[in-house]
């Protein structure tokens, strides 16, 4: 009996490992465990070598954790390329076809457990690539759950091809099932409190953009946040809004900036090379104050990188893209749990200071299938749509002024073209009040400061800083977005009392917080997915609070608690 | 309320040099805005940079001055949460063609119902005289001292091929019939590209009002603009004579048309809470 297995299945990719990993979450989500799958994988769409981790848990954990229990080998190469990854006593589930492997081939004991998949499939008159219908099958047996627990799942994948397809399925999965006789690895039970939702950070942010009201999205496909797109294409019918597919980045933020001066709410979505065509528009969109959400997922840099591999490499990048000063506002999701509320709370921020705010995500958020309560995700938002006006409020005699600068927050009422008597220029050059370009130096700086005032403003919207652990801790952990699960469950696994300061809100920076938070710790440990260390460089600009130790990772993997902890 | 061409005054006199054809094409615009009846708060015209641009300031209509090149795809955002809103766009040859030019052919492809209106003059202005994407060969300006060394882009021809579904040309110097053609775009239900010959009086010596007139002709009555090979063919006429009119007209879906949101009322006053939901959330259960 074991409260925590990580299951890991590898193969060639085309060969449905992906699914597999989030059709077994999804059977173990169901039942009220707590499951999470991240995959690992090249950018192929054929071929070369495909991974996806899942990791069940009786209880809630935060993040992956890095020794394997069970390894499904769709192929030899899974073997060869993470059996040192395994525990001591892990089940390794392979096709005697594949080889004949005995346990000392393995660097730590470990229960071989030789399936004849190919043959299995065979039998059930299955096409090759149902391999991995088998192994699941098997898997499932192997942690004690009823098969039920899969074959509804099956059932639900398929039901759009039919009922012979999702027979066939599940008899495939049942042959898979019923090679498991004994030496099982039992999963601990436990009970469903409610539905839980399977669900990568990219549909999250889907959800919670539908949530808050989006109305448009321009979208140039982009690794790690294409199932946002498919989200939303799939949807914009029921949902109503549109989708548009735009012929590069720069028309794509043009295209959602025209849609929120039109009165919408609107957004894009792209990684940092994305990002970099989009910055020319986002200063535009500062200074015509034009509310937008910007979802960058980020991947490995600089250029093309390593396009499917994670990072935290564009923190600097957001605060400081665009020609020009203008305000802006970074959040940064820790889980998908935060993905969909911080979502909400960007189209909130973005209407009521007519800025742009970013969500500042990344593959491992994306493109990991996390498990959150139903309950979260549930129910109407507040929807807040700032200094909009509406028509019949608009002054007759044509005093309206878009960029008034009478406000104290540098928030200008906003009329949307079309409305009777709302008229102004949304305008690229520096204006006045109506809209009109203007190069006085009085004007200028008026203008300028405006903008400017909403630095301060926000601030009364800031979100502090989260703080985990034990007051009386010799170590203080500071993150950012998703480093935050690995190092909780970091704290989980150390020895010492410990502390966690988080930032999921980062700019406008919470200096002040962060001094009160940070003075008085002894050792400040800084854990980033980047190389340089960019949340400790904000933090040094902000407060002056230098950071001497800290644990960079940027080789494309997310992090593990257990290195976290052996890095101390 | 009427409009008139006065209804567009704002407190801004143009600062276009005397004789500069861009007063041609703001006439034409304000005389076809008035005929049909759109007033200030009855449409959206999106500007792009260049002399073109500056002429939002003059012009009292909701407006829109996007960067260099990006007119396109802030005409379509617009139209997207707005369609029922008339969006105009006046943009330059090196704004719309040069660093817009990726966005013109997605534009024309999409067909989103949207009337735009070129200022093609080969040079750009604003910035003393460089040649533009559509200066004719041998062209000579201050960034080509030797004469323009490329072909010239054809913006007629690439709006053909590209998709566009109403392609006519224009002449600055021509008022009345410029109106005739400008307010035929802004009625089409499609993507509407007009491309406004113009003398620049300052940094263009050659093609003057005098050069354009000796070589321009009305295009025949008894042409129909429903072939666009034919139209093709008639784009490609230039040197001694110069066609002016409608080459291309045809109506196909919009870009609207094939969105089931745009079904009904506008995408803004769309209500912002779906009922639905909760229920779609199921799907990741």
């Amino acid at each position: 009996m074991i409260d925590s297995v990580t299951w890991k299945i590898g193969g060639e990719a085309g060969f449905g490992i992906m699914s597999s990993g989030i059709m077994l979450s999804r059977a173990f989500a169901r039942m009220g465990y707590h499951t999470f799958a991240t995959n690992e994988y090249p950018s192929l769409i054929r071929g070369g070598h495909n991974v996806i981790t899942v990791r069940i848990a009786k209880d809630k954990f935060e993040s992956m954790n890095r020794d394997i229990h069970v390894l499904v080998a769709l192929n030899k190469q899974t073997i060869e390329v993470h059996k040192n990854e395994l525990n001591e006593g892990a089940v390794v589930v392979f096709d005697p076809k594949d080889g004949e492997y005995k346990p000392e081939d393995f660097p730590k004991p470990v229960k071989l457990l030789p399936i004849p998949l190919r043959d299995l499939v065979a039998k059930g008159m299955g096409d090759p690539i149902m391999r991995n219908t088998v192994a699941l099958g098997v898997t499932v047996a192997l942690l004690g759950a009823p098969f039920e627990a899969l074959s509804s799942v099956i059932s639900d994948q398929f039901k759009k091809k039919g009922e012979e397809v999702v027979k066939h399925n599940v008899d495939i999965a049942k042959l898979g099932y019923d090679q498991v006789k004994e030496d099982s690895m039992f999963l601990a039970k436990t009970a469903k409190k409610e539905d839980q939702l399977v669900i990568n950070a990219s549909e999250a942010i889907g959800v919670g953009a539908a949530r808050a009201g989006l109305k448009f999205a321009a979208i140039y496909p982009m690794t790690p946040i294409n199932s946002l797109i498919t989200f939303l294409a799939d949807h914009a019918k029921s949902l109503n809004l549109v989708y548009k597919q735009p012929e590069d980045e720069i028309a794509g933020i043009n295209m959602a900036i025209g849609a929120s001066v039109g009165g919408v709410r609107s957004m894009v979505a792209t990684s940092g090379g994305g990002f970099a065509l989009m910055v020319e528009g986002l200063a535009w969109g500062g200074m015509i104050e034009a509310p937008l959400v910007i979802d960058l997922g980020m991947r490995v840099g600089p250029s093309t990188g390593m396009p499917t591999y994670t990072e935290q490499g564009e923190l600097q990048f957001v605060i400081h893209a665009g020609h020009g000063e203008f305000p802006r506002i970074v959040l940064a999701p820790a889980d998908v749990e935060e993905a969909y509320q911080l979502t909400v709370d960007a189209f909130n921020l973005a209407d009521r200071y007519q800025v742009p705010v970013f969500l500042l995500t990344d593959k491992y958020l994306n493109e990991s299938t996390w498990c959150a309560p139903k309950s979260v995700f549930a129910g109407d938002v507040v929807i807040d749509r700032g200094k909009l006006v509406k028509e019949q409020d608009l002054p007759a005699d044509g005093s309206f002024k878009r960029y008034d600068l009478s406000g104290p927050d540098g928030v200008s009422p906003r009329s949307v073209p079309g409305m009777k008597n709302g008229f102004h220029y949304a305008n690229s050059y520096e204006h006045d009040e109506v809209g009109h370009t203007t190069e006085a130096a009085d004007k200028r700086i008026a203008m300028a400061a405006k903008r400017l005032k909403k630095f301060e403003a926000i601030k009364k919207d800031m979100m502090v800083p989260q703080v985990y652990g034990d007051a009386e801790a010799e170590i203080t952990f500071i993150t950012w977005g998703s480093t935050r699960g690995p190092v909780l469950d970091a704290m989980k696994l150390l020895n010492k009392k410990s502390r966690l300061i988080h930032y999921s809100w980062i700019y406008p920076f919470p200096a002040e917080e962060t001094m009160k938070l940070l003075s008085p710790a002894t050792r400040l440990i800084d854990v980033e997915q980047n190389a340089t260390g960019q949340l400790a460089a904000l933090i040094r600009e902000h407060t002056g609070i230098l950071i001497k130790e800290k644990i960079l990772k940027y080789d494309g993997r997310p992090f593990f608690p257990e290195e976290i902890v052996e890095k101390l | 309320m009427t409009v008139t061409t006065d209804t567009f005054k704002t407190n801004f006199l143009p600062t276009w040099c005397p004789g500069c054809g861009d007063f041609g094409i703001w006439m034409s615009l304000k005389n076809a805005l008035a005929e049909l009846n759109i007033g200030t708060d009855d449409g959206v015209v999106v500007y792009g940079v260049g002399c073109h641009g500056n002429m939002y300031d003059w012009m009292k209509i909701y407006g829109v001055a996007a960067l260099h090149g990006r007119t396109l795809p802030v005409a379509q955002g617009l139209k997207f949460a707005n369609h029922k809103l008339p969006v105009m766009v006046i943009s330059g040859d090196g704004d719309g063609l040069g660093e817009g030019g990726n966005h013109f052919m997605h534009a024309a492809k999409r067909n989103p119902d949207i009337a735009v209106f070129i200022h093609d003059n080969q040079v750009y202005g604003l910035t003393t005289g460089q040649a533009s994407p559509t200066a004719q060969q041998g062209f000579k300006t201050k960034s080509t001292p030797e004469g323009v060394a490329d072909e010239p882009i054809n913006p007629l021809s690439l709006a053909l091929t590209a998709g566009a579904t109403f392609v006519a040309r224009g002449f600055a110097g021509d008022t009345p019939g410029l109106t005739a053609i400008m307010k035929a775009a802004i009625e089409h239900k499609g993507f509407a590209v007009v491309d406004i010959l113009q003398p620049c009086v300052t940094f263009d010596k050659v093609h003057t009002y005098a050069w354009y007139r000796q070589r321009l002709y009305k295009i025949e009555a008894e042409y129909k603009p429903d072939n666009k090979l034919k139209a093709i063919e008639k784009a490609m006429e230039w040197g001694d004579k110069i066609p002016v009119g409608v080459l291309y007209k045809e109506e196909r879906p919009t870009s609207e048309d094939r969105e089931a949101a745009l079904a009904g009322e506008p995408l803004k006053d769309l209500p912002l809470t779906i009922a639905n939901l909760d229920e779609l959330l199921h799907e990741f259960i």
